[in-house]
């Protein structure tokens, strides 16, 4: 039985410079805003970021893992708020997301996400709406 | 060379459909480090991510439109929302057009957001794409 206020199980993934390379091939999404310093820094950037939709494949995680079925997912959306900064280094940086229901109504179950690197959120507006029975 | 709000409406059609493979729904998985079992075997589904890339030939499509002149290495990802009719699955035909739905103009930065409509190669829909790009046409 889900319920509004129910919490999932949160989760913690790490990004390295590596993660970025295996999915820019994987997606095809070679912006060089994802491998190369110098493009990051030409747009103003930090440095090196993950994709946006690296970050927001990782954050529905918490949503998929947590329904017995992935495909009971209907909706789900998110902004981009903070760049994820993935420095050249072997530890590279630690996102953690978490989700909580926020709504439950006509076989729909509403869940808000939160993903924070740091002290930082850098998804906004995350939510998923799943098919509940 | 420029994108201003008479560019609303414009529609660009992946020149090919996309045959989803099991094995490439399995690099995706693995690429977004993703365990879960429904993505794996003859009967995978693909992660719910994966539609994005569905749409990558429509977009590139866009991107490649010289009167918009836009730039892949001047765009920053804003927002991203999809809408799904049903999960796509190894084994699909996929059709992917993307619509300029919004344009705005913020100084050097354009915000432009698009619809990508994923469907079978028959005109059933499998899902929807809502992105938001931001484009600095600054000097830098």
């Amino acid at each position: 039985m889900i319920e509004v206020g129910t919490e999932l199980p949160p989760l913690t993934v790490t990004f390295r410079r590596e993660d970025l390379v295996r999915y820019a091939g994987a997606s095809g999404d070679f912006n060089p805003i994802h491998w190369s310093d110098r493009m990051a820094g030409a747009l103003g950037l930090p440095g090196v970021i993950a994709h946006g939709m690296l970050t927001m494949a990782s954050a529905v995680r918490v949503v998929t893992d947590w329904i017995p079925d992935p495909a009971d997912l209907l909706e789900y959306g998110v902004r981009f708020t903070k760049p994820v900064v993935v420095p050249d280094d072997d530890k590279g940086v630690n996102v953690t997301f978490s989700a909580k229901v926020d709504k439950v109504a006509d076989g729909r179950a509403e869940i808000d996400i939160t993903a924070v690197a740091g002290e930082e959120k850098v998804l906004g507006r995350a939510r998923a709406v799943v098919r509940v029975q | 060379m420029t994108i201003d709000a008479t560019m609303v409406g414009r529609s660009y059609t992946a020149a090919e459909s996309y045959q989803v493979g099991r094995e490439k729904i399995r690099e995706f998985a693995a690429a977004i480090g993703d365990p879960n079992p429904a993505y794996t075997g003859d009967d995978a589904v693909a992660p719910p991510t994966f539609a994005f890339m569905l749409g990558s030939r429509a977009l590139e499509q866009l991107l490649n439109d010289e009167e918009l002149g836009l730039r892949l290495d001047r765009i920053v990802h804003g927002a991203q929302k999809f809408s799904y009719t049903r999960p796509i699955k190894a084994g699909d035909d996929i059709a992917a057009t993307a619509t300029i739905t919004t344009v705005r103009k913020a100084g050097d930065v354009e915000v432009i957001m698009y619809e990508t409509a994923l469907t079978t190669v028959d005109g059933d829909p499998i899902a929807t794409s809502t992105s938001t790009i931001s484009h600095n046409r600054g000097e830098s």
